[in-house]
């Protein structure tokens, strides 16, 4: 009866000791588990904030991108007008024959606002005070070009007036 | 004590007149270079408008337009001498008349070349403020008939410069600038 008493204190002692390594066995899961699970989210965050930071630098870089292509832009269409006389200068200069030259001076006259407008061109220039040749006029100086078949004096500034139109030139010589 | 009073007073006077003056003679050598080849560009010019209104392909309508720019380079009543191998004397025309009479010469071929172009007496500023030099071109003229009736002749010729600084209104402003004008045209040797 004493043995048998004793089997079952075992028995107990046993059931009690695997219930305790069970539950210790739990605990360490359920801890390594919200470690983990730590883990998880702080590398989720570290994740999303990367993220925003990828997502900041890139927008920052497209606004830089958008502002350079804009200034390029203003550059572009404040030299247009310049550009497009400056072939006309080019195409009056090294026209083949006299029909020629004068299509292209009837073509650059659309540019201006008027035939009459005033052409500076400037011979040297010292301390911001401009030396100038005798002022012409545009269309004189583009039959000019065409007589003398040269080009020698390169557009320095523009007025236009508020259609586009242009209203000034002056001229530089290529030194 | 007047004669005195009287001296001083001129003194002042010339010493503000000299410095007006060297005032508006102070042209660095960067400038005056800038002129003299302004001077000397628009000796081209006038050499290229010659070879346009001689030639005999040009039009009439160009060729009057050509006359009026050419005419611009001159100051009022210059005249160009005209010379040939079988002339002794110099005949000496109004610029425009020149101009005509070239337009007008009897050959079906005409050609006008200026070569070596120089100064021969630099710009020098004279007491009424111009600049005035010579410049000598070389010009090698060139007529042909159709029956083959050739012309040739090589003449010297001096060209008087004057450059001035002018002021002009412009849109509101005074615009300053450097006026250069050719003046008689001489000649001073003709040869084969």
């Amino acid at each position: 009866m004493k043995s048998i008493q004793n089997s079952s204190k075992l028995v107990l002692l046993v059931f009690v000791l695997s219930a305790l390594v069970l539950g210790c066995k739990s605990a360490k899961k359920t801890a390594a588990t919200n470690a983990a699970n730590e883990k998880i989210k702080m590398e989720r965050e570290a994740n999303l904030r990367k993220q925003k930071e990828d997502e900041l630098k890139k927008r920052e870089a497209e606004e830089t991108a958008k502002r350079n292509s804009e200034s390029a832009m203003n550059v572009m269409k404040e030299n247009a007008p310049k550009v497009k006389l400056g072939e006309y200068f080019d195409a009056i200069a090294n026209a083949d024959n006299v029909a020629s030259a004068n299509n292209s001076i009837n073509e650059a006259l659309a540019m201006f606002a008027s035939s009459e407008a005033p052409v500076l061109v400037v011979i040297s220039e010292e301390a911001g005070k401009k030396d100038y040749d005798r002022p012409t006029t545009i269309k004189a100086y583009l039959n000019y070009l065409k007589d003398q078949k040269k080009n020698v004096n390169y557009i320095d500034n523009l007025k236009v007036d508020g259609a586009g139109k242009i209203t000034e030139v002056e001229l530089r010589k290529n030194n | 004590m007047i004669k005195i009073k009287f001296l001083s007073a001129l003194l002042v006077s010339l010493c503000t007149l000299g410095s007006l003056s060297a005032q508006t003679d102070n042209i660095s050598p960067a400038r005056k270079q800038a002129i003299d080849s302004l001077a000397l560009e628009k000796v081209r010019d006038l050499s290229k408008y010659i070879s346009i209104i001689g030639n005999k392909k040009t039009q009439y309508s160009e060729a009057n337009r050509v006359m009026d720019r050419a005419e611009e380079l001159f100051a009022p009543e210059s005249e160009m001498g005209v010379s040939a191998l079988t002339k002794k004397e110099v005949t000496y025309y109004r610029v425009r008349k020149y101009f005509e009479h070239l337009m007008a010469l009897n050959y079906d071929k005409v050609n006008i070349k200026w070569y070596n172009i120089h100064y021969i007496s630099d710009l020098e500023r004279q007491p009424d403020g111009r600049y005035v030099g010579v410049v000598t071109i070389y010009q090698r003229f060139e007529g042909e008939s159709e029956g083959g009736l050739k012309y040739k002749d090589t003449t010297k010729k001096d060209i008087t410069i004057y450059v001035e600084r002018k002021k002009t209104q412009m849109q509101g402003r005074t615009v300053e600038f450097w006026d250069v004008l050719l003046g008689d045209i001489r000649v001073t040797e003709t040869s084969e």
